[in-house]
């Protein structure tokens, strides 16, 4: 726990101890969950779903707002515009949210987010990564996950100090809005760094079989294999590309940042480099809790859990800044005063966009775990 | 109770709203199963129109009107090079043929840089209310039930049951399809654009193959005799999983996996049990208690 | 020459999935949606016997293979016997299997969760990198090897079934027409049960093979063969069980070179644009049968 979370910790058992009573007084704050939970992103939904679970359970159990309790609805969209737009109308008419956890999916937030936008209710997106359509929705728009644009640029540069490419082969999936816009980033940091990308390929997220595409690319003898994909698929590309004889150094997107990618890639992940917003195997106390906590509770989180843990976090703040009122006024003006709040993602803040703002990180598989690339 | 009915409006207006878009869409696949033709191509029509109309929006800031009148006819020009070869199959063959050709778009949608791909166009300013849907939807409706009594309407009925022997009685079976589906096309474009228009962006994602087979679903549940079975089957199915939003938590159904089954296994049901879809309740409900009162 | 064991290897697996849905559509003229989800199911069955059972590999193919032939009868039986009187019988099919797939779909996501499993590695000594063999200047792993001398067995042992048996001649009448197959003595429920526990069985065979392919089982990975399996069984002829294996390589081939000389976007376009084209010029395939299935 970081000095703050104790010393809440600390008045709220005094207070608790003091005035048994007034724990029956108890504000009840309610957030909104939008997640996908069936349907192509229901990967990522129970990921979250574990998360945002974790944090409420957690930050309540503690105390962390005293007088207040937090109260989640969790809602699935099944992956569709149509039905993130009813769980918002729902959440924002009928359960009366302070808050919204946004879509799984870009493609809905930017359906349903304009509703929030209009009815004057706070939405933190907690996966959505395209750099436009999101924030710039309107001023109740805000956002945890980093832009593949806050991430990449960072972790190329790096890798490239260390290992000194000059060409590049990439790799990624053109049908979704996650990765697409994670390789328009790619492409401009690469072409920033003087690498000549000698060939560019393409895959859609149903798709299993690589090799086609990684025979072309391998065939061109670049330094490097940079993929922007999700978790689902970057197994099967490290492991393909190492099957088909690829020994060089492969870089990943945040889509990487997965146990799933070490747990079906196996001996084929060793080496991976994988730029990311959650650098798991930081030492950073925030992040140690988060991960005790999900092992006690038998989940292996990937980042997706991490951003929606956070996001919860960040608008307990909000509330806790706005004077521990739970309205969502309250919550707006208090999201705009969050400045280092301590999170599993790092030290956490918003920029004035409503974008996230706090340290990416390069990560490297090494002995089967993610560790800090040096 | 005016509180409530606002309070209603409030949670449910997008779900109303779908209902009539995904009723249009319904109807769209309806025109060519009128006439017996298995078409399925109004995903990409659909997504035709949608394009469309954003971009001449966001690009061209034209009025709305034109931009739903481009929506319409854009669909309709492109079925008529389809249809002609196309309509030449038939049965599940045509419904392949009509389902490549929507994923050909998709496809190309996805690829196409000028539209951002798989982000989409996004911020498209609301012109189309709830409303406007309905209405759209009644003129729809009123104009294809007026084809039922008309010579137009007894032709398709020949056409769809027996084909070969309509041809011989003279009728021009290849035009009267050809309408059929240029109908629909043009049916499917305008919800394309309507929505777009209603969620405020579109992308290659809300026109995949799931999403034609989720048309043709609501068209045969509801019933393909007249009209208004689509409609019927739409409404059903689209506020099925709203109900069911609403039902779960009282009975201990997490959000998630269960809904997804109960959601089949109702379709199964209105399949198996209604033939003729949810239009034909009522009737057999009336025959059972005849049956009932004679035995 | 890497690229055309890329293609062979993707193609052996198409032709075993596309044989399972042309022999239902060569028997009962219906699409059987629901044969995907077998495919994942089945995958799914030989993953809980080989890493909670600890059964070696070859003798959990042949049992979850049993596994998905008995599906496949539970789904012949609930999902389209009680229809095959109807008229609509195709297009009311199809959609009862749907909805069976939703429910498989459901009922997967519901015990295994989202997430992308994969076999334990060592479940095929022939994973180890070591055991590569190099073949004209291409990588070829034993497994993939494996994989493709799998499928070539079963394709053999279906052609016994169908040409030498006297449940492949009893089938075969079925497919040519019910009536008359009906009156010669034949047992058509039985026969057609046969079908859909054979097709199912294979279907579940290609789930099994892809999932130890791709080291990739998860609910949803019917998804990105489904359609690929209706165009291989177009173009190899509906009903032609050759046609699905040669046009199942075709396919896989056609791809990969697709994908070394424009690229991967447009893989998926160029196929589908071809399946449509061969829909248009000549729609019974390469070696589908020239004249219409008879009532």
């Amino acid at each position: 726990m970081s000095s703050a979370d104790r010393a809440l910790a600390l008045l709220a058992a005094a207070a608790l101890a003091a005035a048994p009573a007034a724990r029956a007084a108890q504000e009840v704050v309610k957030i909104g969950a939008c997640l996908s939970l069936t349907g192509p992103a229901a990967v990522y939904g129970a990921q979250q779903k574990a998360g945002v679970q974790a944090a409420v359970d957690e930050l309540n159990r503690i105390g962390a707002l005293p007088g207040v309790k937090l109260e989640l609805v969790i809602e699935d969209d099944a992956s569709t515009k149509e039905q993130g737009i009813a769980v918002y109308q729902r959440l924002i008419g009928r359960e009366k949210v302070a808050a919204i956890l946004g879509p799984t999916l870009s493609n809905t937030a930017t359906a349903a987010d304009p509703l929030a936008q209009a009815a004057r209710v706070p939405v933190v997106a907690v996966s959505n990564t395209a750099p436009r359509g999101i924030t710039d929705i309107g001023d109740h728009v805000w956002r945890v996950s980093l832009t593949e644009a806050q991430v990449i640029p960072g972790a190329l540069q790096r890798a490239q100090g260390s290992l000194g490419f000059k060409t590049a082969g990439v790799l990624y999936g053109n049908d979704d809005a996650f990765t697409q816009a994670g390789y328009e980033v790619m492409k401009g940091a690469l072409s920033a760094l003087g690498v000549h990308t000698l060939g560019t390929q393409t895959f859609a997220k149903p798709d299993r079989d690589y090799n086609a595409q990684l025979t072309a690319l391998i065939g061109q003898k670049p330094d490097i294999l940079v993929v922007s994909a999700l978790a689902e698929n970057a197994a099967g590309i490290v492991a393909q590309a190492r099957q088909l004889g690829w020994q060089g150094p492969i870089l990943g997107g945040n889509g990487f940042n997965s146990a799933a990618l070490i747990k079906n890639a196996g001996p084929a992940a060793e080496g991976v480099l994988v730029g990311t917003s959650w650098n798991r195997s930081s030492s950073e106390p925030a992040n140690q809790a988060f991960l005790r906590l999900m092992a006690s509770r038998g989940f292996e989180p990937d980042q997706f859990c991490a951003q929606a843990y956070a996001g919860v976090q960040v608008i307990a703040e909000a509330v806790r800044l706005a004077g521990l009122k739970g309205g969502r006024d309250d919550v707006e003006a208090g999201l705009q005063k969050v400045k280092d709040l301590a999170t599993p993602l790092g030290r956490f803040s918003f920029l004035p966009s409503r974008d996230g703002s706090h340290e990416p990180a390069l990560q490297v598989v090494k002995g089967g775990r993610f560790e800090i690339a040096q | 109770m005016g509180e409530a009915l606002a309070g209603f409006w409030d949670t449910y207006q997008s779900t109303v709203g779908y209902v009539g878009l995904n009723a249009l869409l319904a109807l769209s696949v309806y025109t060519s199963l009128s006439c017996g033709q298995l078409a399925l191509g109004s995903s990409g029509f659909a997504a035709l129109g949608a394009y469309a109309a954003a971009l001449l929006t966001v690009q061209a800031h034209w009025p709305f009107p034109l931009v739903l009148l481009v929506a319409l006819i854009l669909p309709a020009a492109v079925a008529v090079p389809l249809g002609l070869p196309a309509l030449r199959l038939h049965g599940v063959f045509l419904a392949i043929a009509t389902i490549a050709f929507g994923e050909v778009v998709r496809i190309g949608l996805v690829n196409w840089d000028y539209v951002h791909g798989a982000q989409g166009i996004v911020a498209i300013p609301q012109e189309a209310s709830v409303w406007m849907i309905w209405l759209a939807l009644l003129l729809a409706l009123l104009l294809l039930s007026r084809l039922r009594g008309s010579r137009w309407g007894f032709a398709l009925e020949a056409v769809r049951e027996d084909e070969p022997a309509a041809r011989t009685l003279g009728i021009a079976t290849t035009r009267y399809k050809l309408a059929m589906l240029v109908a629909g096309a043009a049916l499917a474009g305008l919800a394309g654009a309507l929505e777009a228009h209603f969620t405020f962006m579109v992308a290659p994602s809300g026109f995949t193959f799931g999403r034609v087979v989720e048309m043709l679903v609501f068209a045969v549940v509801g019933g393909t005799q007249r009209a208004w079975g689509p409609v019927l089957g739409a409404a059903f199915l689209t506020v099925l999983p709203e109900a069911l939003r609403e039902v779960a938590p009282r009975v201990g159904l997490e959000p998630g996996p269960l809904r997804l089954m109960v959601n089949g296994l109702v379709l199964l049901a209105v399949i198996l049990f209604l033939p003729a879809g949810l239009a034909s309740l009522p009737q057999r409900l009336r025959e059972r208690r005849a049956a009932g009162r004679g035995a | 020459m890497q690229q055309v064991i890329n293609g062979l290897f993707l193609g052996s697996i198409y032709a075993l999935f596309a044989l399972g849905y042309t022999l239902v559509f060569g028997v009962l003229d219906i699409l059987n949606l629901a044969h995907a989800a077998v495919f994942m199911l089945a995958s799914f069955a030989a993953l809980v016997l080989v890493a909670r059972l600890h059964l070696p590999i070859l003798l959990a193919l042949p049992l979850a293979m049993l596994f998905a032939g008995l599906l496949g009868m539970v789904l012949e039986r609930v999902a389209f016997r009680p229809l095959r009187a109807r008229g609509d019988s195709n297009v009311a099919g199809l959609i009862s299997s749907l909805a069976v797939a939703t429910v498989f779909e459901a009922v997967a996501l519901e015990v295994w969760g989202p997430n992308v499993e994969r076999f334990p590695f060592g479940t095929l000594p022939a994973e180890d990198p070591a055991h590569q063999l190099h073949l004209l200047g291409a990588v070829i792993s034993r497994l993939q090897l494996t994989i493709m001398g799998v499928a070539v067995v079963l394709v053999l042992l279906l052609t016994y079934l169908v040409r030498r048996t006297r449940l492949g001649r009893e089938v075969r009448a079925v497919a040519e027409s019910p009536r008359a197959a009906r009156v010669l003595g034949v047992d058509v429920d039985r026969v057609i049960a046969a079908s859909f526990f054979i097709s199912s069985a294979l279907g579940g065979a290609a789930g099994v093979l892809y999932g130890l392919a791709f080291n990739s089982i998860s609910p949803d990975m019917g998804r990105s063969v489904e359609l690929k399996g209706l165009a291989v069984i177009i173009v190899g002829g509906m009903g032609s069980m050759p046609g699905a294996v040669i046009a199942g390589f075709a396919l896989g081939l056609t791809e990969v070179l697709v994908v070394a000389h424009l690229g991967g976007s447009y893989r998926d376009a160029v196929s589908f644009a071809g399946l449509f084209l061969i829909l248009v010029l000549r729609p019974r395939g390469l070696l589908g049968a020239a004249s219409l299935r008879e009532a």
